[in-house]
């Protein structure tokens, strides 16, 4: 039977989502728990798992597209054996009873489900032997089409695409072919003036004398992170140059230089109010306790989620924060909480031995601290604060506290006690 | 340029060069013109050369075939192409004949101005498309206008011509601005490149022309390719020259067309570049058209019974992913 995926609320205050990305397409098998959709809030871009098992049948809402909470998004077919609510929401973290399926049946719906699987492909192929031009060209380079597609070696139906590949593919290395494909080089070019032994080598070569590229598509979440910084750009903004001593700080052990900086600027929060204000539609948002986000890159994507109430957690629970907060990236399994509340940033590259560079203020934070690399027990920070949150007076007394404590010795000393 | 201007400005210059292009139909003179096309002759040429008719199609055509007998070179207006049935017996066995069963003798250049198609809520009996009917009479001249330089240039050619030719053109048109293009090299028999591309070929006339140049951009972007599209201006003869190589190029036919697909005019075109491109086909042609029912009243229909970007563009992308695009 039909169930309908249905927007999830995936806060208290979301009203709508937008769809990100779609993690399985019409006609796949989607497992229950099976992240299927990836959904993103005001905060943040969250993947949400099916609620059940079964197979996507349609797509109602392509991706870019933004719904309100509650209206479907996609319809699942699902065995009619299990008893399912009409319209359910999709769960962001699914917690119901374990079904007890003996596990013959099981296995043999599930043969049952891949041959549904089979029968629906997302777009049907017509039936027949191959179009007119490939049958000219098949006949021209003296192919056997016949054969080979009984073989499986050329498609049914065959276009000119087909046949060229498969000619001018004899004349390729399977790396070579692999290469010249991802970049749609011509393969009867190729041939034409590599001659019929291409290699990986021979056939780079080539490419780069011909200056080649490919296109490739930015995906929603690049697309939505490319939006928020270019917003973020538009706000008035000065950066504060430092130097911070480090002498004190022993992070050869268990405990990262991040966690050390993450829990002194959220101590020193404490003293500068403005730090910890969220700027929101001409309102400031003065939170209490310091929240602070750290920037984290999983593949090619950025996150930023938020570590908070700082100064309330030990040195140790802050490690063990960034600790999870580097196995959630792993999965990219973030929930939509831990990007909410932030009001302050710290960018760490000085891991890479970048000495010093710096960041982009997260839209309507108040500011971020880059981290450069430690020199002679020495780091390069700098901040950049937003003008229209903090001004240059208060920014500066922040650093000059931030720096003091660095500094303090009987403080640094307390922090891993 | 607006549609409608492109064509007074070629029915203007002619008359002013040549006393003897007279207009006639209903309205045309005093009242402008039902769709303006022709305002201001009445009062530039006066009622005998901006004539006004009474409602009655089969004479209207009929006194255009008399007079160009007697020498004038008429251009007649007809509402639309619906009532132009009625003056079908003029217009096949007179006009369309005379010239032939003269031995060449006599000539009949009328030009037989008609809007077509569905345009907003005028229901069955006022949204067909006759070009099927006129383009398949041997001894007419059929002509469409998709936009203010085809309108100009073609209707000039057609006034020029000594064969009767059917002028279509489409009310939704009518008051649409075109960037008007000067061409000294125009000629209406030798269809139109109005974008260059390597992937697809696109052919299509009148409104459905701009209906496929709207759908193409998801097209490309979505298959990630490029559409060459290609104005017919001339149904009657059909040179299909610039078609042949396009498709030579690209591989691959689409045809857009607003009349209902049975018995289409889209068939023709389709027969023709099989005949001449088999060869060249990488994928069977597509043939967008119309729906096989009387144009409904009601809008959501309306729009169901005829093709529209939206529907142009999913099905090319459907096309292409089913054809290896």
């Amino acid at each position: 039977m039909e169930y309908k995926i249905t927007m999830p609320k995936l806060t208290d205050t979301m009203e709508s989502g937008l769809i990100v990305r779609w993690l399985k397409k019409e006609g796949d098998y989607v497992e229950r728990n099976e992240p299927i959709v990836e959904i993103e809030t005001e905060k943040a871009i969250q993947e949400v798992p099916s609620f059940k098992s079964g197979i996507l049948k349609k797509i109602l809402v392509p991706e870019g597209e933004e719904v309100e909470v509650g209206k479907p998004i996609a319809i699942l077919e699902v065995k009619s054996s299990e008893k399912v609510q009409q319209q359910t929401t999709t769960q962001p973290m699914p917690e119901h009873k374990e079904q007890v399926v003996k596990k013959e049946q099981h296995e043999e719906e599930e043969k049952k489900e891949k041959k549904e699987e089979k029968k629906q492909p997302q777009v049907k192929v017509k039936e027949g032997l191959a179009s007119p031009l490939a049958k000219k060209l098949a006949a021209e380079l003296g192919i056997d089409l016949k054969k080979l597609q009984e073989k499986g070696e050329i498609p049914s139906p065959a276009h000119e695409e087909d046949i060229l590949s498969y000619f001018y593919g004899k004349f390729f290395t399977s790396d070579a072919l692999e290469i010249a494909k991802e970049y749609e080089v011509s393969l009867k070019d190729a041939v034409k003036h590599l001659g019929e032994n291409i290699t990986k080598e021979k056939l780079l070569k080539y490419l780069k004398e011909k200056s080649a590229y490919k296109i490739v598509p930015v995906s929603q979440i690049q697309k939505r992170l490319i939006e928020h910084l270019s917003k973020s750009t538009q706000v008035p903004t000065y950066r504060i140059y430092e130097t911070f001593d480090t002498k004190y700080i022993d992070h050869s052990g268990e405990y990262t230089l991040t966690a050390w900086i993450v829990k002194i600027i959220g101590d020193v929060m404490q003293n500068h109010y403005r730090t910890r204000i969220y700027y929101n539609n001409g309102n400031y948002k003065v939170y209490i306790s310091s929240n602070i986000a750290i920037a984290v890159a999983v593949d090619e994507e950025l996150f930023s989620p938020v570590i908070k109430n700082v100064s309330e957690k030990s040195l140790k629970q802050i490690q063990e924060e960034i600790n999870q907060i580097k196995e959630k990236a792993k999965n990219k399994r973030f929930e939509p909480s831990d990007f909410e509340d932030g009001t302050f940033a710290v960018s760490n590259l000085g891991m890479f031995g970048i000495s010093m560079f710096d960041a982009i203020v997260p839209y309507n934070y108040s500011g971020i601290s880059a981290v450069g690399a430690e020199e002679k027990k020495k780091i390069k920070i700098t901040t950049t604060f937003d003008h229209r949150i903090i001004n240059g007076k208060e920014a500066a007394l922040f650093i000059k506290e931030l720096k003091e404590k660095f500094k303090d010795k009987s403080y640094i000393e307390g922090l891993i006690k | 340029m607006l549609y409608r201007e492109a064509l007074k400005k070629a029915m203007d210059e002619l008359m002013e060069k040549d006393e003897t292009v007279v207009i006639l139909g209903e309205d045309v003179g005093f009242y402008g013109g039902n769709y303006r096309v022709t305002e201001g002759l009445y009062a530039k040429y006066g009622e005998k050369r901006a004539i006004d008719t009474p409602i009655a199609e089969n004479s209207i055509v009929g006194n255009a075939v008399g007079m160009a007998i007697g020498g004038l070179r008429p251009v007649a207006e007809i509402m639309t192409v619906n009532f132009s049935l009625l003056a079908y017996d003029q217009i096949v066995n007179q006009a369309a004949k005379i010239r032939y069963m003269s031995g060449g003798d006599v000539a009949v250049p009328i030009t037989v101005r008609m809007p077509q198609g569905v345009a907003n809520q005028l229901a069955a009996q006022h949204s067909q498309s006759f070009e099927r009917i006129y383009a398949s009479v041997p001894g007419l001249r059929v002509f469409t206008a998709s936009d203010s330089t085809s309108a100009y240039y073609g209707l000039k050619q057609a006034i020029l011509l000594d064969d009767p030719v059917i002028f279509l053109e489409h009310e939704l048109l009518y008051a649409k601005d075109f960037d008007f293009v000067e061409m000294k090299d125009f000629d209406v028999r030798k269809q139109r490149i109005i974008k260059e591309g390597n992937d697809i070929t696109l052919v299509s006339y009148l409104k459905m022309l701009h209906d496929s140049l709207e759908a193409i951009e998801e097209v490309e972007n979505t298959l990630g390719i490029s559409v060459e599209v290609i104005e017919l201006t001339s149904l009657n003869p059909l040179n299909l020259e610039k078609v042949f190589e396009s498709v030579k190029k690209t591989k691959k036919f689409v045809i857009v067309t607003e009349e209902p697909k049975t018995g289409s005019f889209a068939n023709e075109i389709i027969t023709r570049v099989i005949e001449n491109n088999f060869y060249d086909l990488d994928a069977p042609p597509l043939k967008i058209c119309g729906e096989d029912v009387p144009t409904p009243y009601n809008r959501k229909l309306e729009l169901a019974s005829i093709p529209t970007p939206d529907k142009i563009a999913k099905k090319i992308i459907q096309w292409g992913k089913e054809n290896g695009i």
